[in-house]
């Protein structure tokens, strides 16, 4: 049934999605473009496709672009296997296990979710200069393995506690250890929810510019994001279509994993509030 | 033995990171840097006792604080009640049974999910220079701006529409709670000749306060924190005029340009207790326009 008021909400929907995505698609398509044309056309479409820029952007630097992306790759798959180990840990130790202090370990771990990282940026910095990990991935990765994003640790846990006690009980019964619980039962049967943790981490941190920014000064250890701000200070003002392209490639991968997990990700926020 | 619960022991086996993190990283970090807020230090000399200088001139002597406070309060006061009402507004047109639904979902909230990349605050440059692709979309309309990045009074703003850009997420929020709001208010309402718009005040706003609340203390908390765009669009300098100054962008200069920890240091916690105030506001004023009944 086409009410006439749906006509205009669709109208008026149709319109604003256009609006927000022509950025993004002007982009893409300058990506293409000669640079003289950059500044002259408002059109979606190039006038002569010519991706030219790509190349030039690829090795606009003294490093390749292809280091960058190896880099980010590096550090978001990490970063992944790290969150999602660590994080499940502590969540199935608050949920299911029993020992002392084990309700003020849940309340700690709400109360960092609340702590800026501001706060400890600092310090933490001191500490990695003095570890010599200054430069390396390693202050950027160590943290996932020890469970610092505790909001994860807390989205995980609100899903344990979902899964019926009966399972776990019936396995101690029959001699089963907790960390076969842990292993055998508990992660296999949250395969969503450890998808969702690992999907948000690695697009959090493809996307992360500070921390590179603190942590990566030489150039050979940059991600994209550090690649494409060196690229914009160089000759991204003065080779836009070049820009744009390596601007387009760093967004690929968040934007492929958008479309194959789309609806993990919009359940994601839909129900924990998450970026 | 009916009743009784197989206990398991290994949690702090299984805690182990989380222990290592929470010292090494959270508890350690955040107490070291109140410390070193009373101090002066360069990464090169001891920490040296400075008792409450660095606040002291935090508060009442430097001009650069002052001038990033203003840009940060201005930027959260603009971005977020524009962000928030337009992620309700097309979550209320989505919220219809449109046909294609999950397709719009999907388009209005993909800019949240590229926004805090460096390519988008690249692209945001470009869009809002003076021969940028805006001036041109609005010169056949008789308009022709200025350069929107590099003019003071208008620099500021081009980041709050790179913030407004990204309602996606509130918006799915906002969806999700209208989802869940009874069916049958609404058709006694109708019955009982009660306008649109009467019920989008009287009752879609009243049983949505829990969501609007929500999001506005995330929203509001992100904003305080933002840091990238403003970054990439003056070039790391906070310019023009110290224009885009935002309180993040100050104590990064401070203390990763000039290594003045101790000053940064203070400059964090005072952040976090601007933060918690707010927060804490938030949460005590929520009593009179929160309903969490139905």
């Amino acid at each position: 049934m086409r009410s006439p008021r749906s006509i205009v909400s669709h109208a008026l929907l149709c319109a604003a999605s256009l609006v927000m995505l022509y950025p993004l698609l002007w982009m893409l398509a300058s990506s293409f473009r000669p640079n003289t044309e950059i500044f002259t056309s408002i059109s979606l479409i190039p006038a002569h496709p010519d991706p030219a820029a790509y190349p030039r952007g690829w090795t606009g630097l003294q490093v390749p672009f292809g280091h960058f992306f190896w880099n980010s790759a590096v550090i978001s798959v990490l970063s992944v296997i790290g969150n999602v180990l660590s994080c499940s840990l502590a969540a199935f130790a608050v949920t299911r296990l029993h020992f002392r202090g084990r309700d003020l370990c849940f309340a700690l771990m709400l109360g960092t979710m609340m702590i800026p990282y501001q706060v400890t940026l600092i310090p933490q910095y001191i500490l990695f200069l003095h570890l010599d990990w200054v430069n390396t991935i390693l202050p950027l990765v160590v943290p996932k393995f020890l469970a610092a994003d505790a909001f994860f640790i807390f989205l995980l846990s609100q899903f344990f506690r979902g899964i019926p006690r009966e399972l776990d009980e019936a396995a101690v019964v029959d001699g089963c250890s907790p960390w076969r619980i842990y292993w055998n039962i508990m992660l296999p049967l949250s395969l969503p929810v450890l998808g969702t943790v690992a999907i948000f981490t690695f697009i959090f941190t493809w996307d992360d510019f500070f921390g590179p920014l603190v942590y990566l000064t030489d150039i050979e250890n940059f991600t994209v994001q550090l690649g494409l701000r060196g690229f914009l200070d160089s000759s991204g003002t003065s080779d836009w279509s070049a820009m744009f392209a390596m601007a387009s490639l760093t967004l690929a991968p968040v934007l492929i994993l958008f479309v194959l997990f789309q609806r993990t990700l919009i359940q994601g926020i839909a129900t924990t509030g998450l970026k | 033995m009916a009743g009784r619960r197989p206990i398991l022991h290994a949690g702090h086996a299984f805690l182990l990171p989380w222990f290592v993190g929470f010292f090494g990283l959270t508890l350690g970090p955040a107490l070291a840097s109140l410390y070193l807020s009373f101090t002066n230090y360069d990464l090169i000399q001891a920490p040296g006792w400075v008792g409450l200088a660095n606040y002291v001139r935090i508060v009442t002597a430097d001009s650069k604080v002052a001038e990033s406070v203003r840009v940060t309060l201005l930027y959260v006061a603009l971005s977020v009640p524009f962000k928030l009402g337009f992620a309700l507004a097309v979550a209320m047109l989505l919220n219809q049974g449109l046909r294609g639904l999950p397709l719009y979902r999907a388009l209005f909230y993909l800019p949240s999910l590229l926004g805090a990349s460096v390519a988008i605050a690249t692209l945001w440059r470009q869009v809002f220079s003076g021969d940028g692709l805006l001036n041109r979309v609005l010169a056949p309309f008789g308009i022709h701006g200025a350069s929107w990045v590099s003019d003071p009074d208008t620099a500021l703003y081009t980041l709050v529409a790179l913030s407004v850009w990204q309602f996606g997420s509130p918006m799915i929020i906002f969806l999700a709670g209208l989802r869940q709001l009874p069916r049958d208010i609404y058709e006694a309402a109708s019955l009982d000749g009660a306008t649109a718009w009467y019920q989008f005040w009287y009752i879609t706003i009243p049983l949505l306060t829990p969501v609007i609340f929500f999001n506005l203390v995330v929203q509001t908390i992100d904003a305080f924190k933002a840091f990238t765009p403003a970054f990439i669009i003056s070039g790391g300098t906070g310019g023009p005029i110290n224009a885009t100054l935002f309180y993040t962008l100050y104590l990064y200069q401070e203390a990763f340009g000039y290594l003045r920890m101790g000053y940064a240091a203070a400059l964090a916690w005072l952040l976090v207790l601007a933060i918690g105030a707010v927060t804490a506001l938030a949460f005590l004023t929520s009593r009179r326009w929160v309903h969490y009944e139905a």
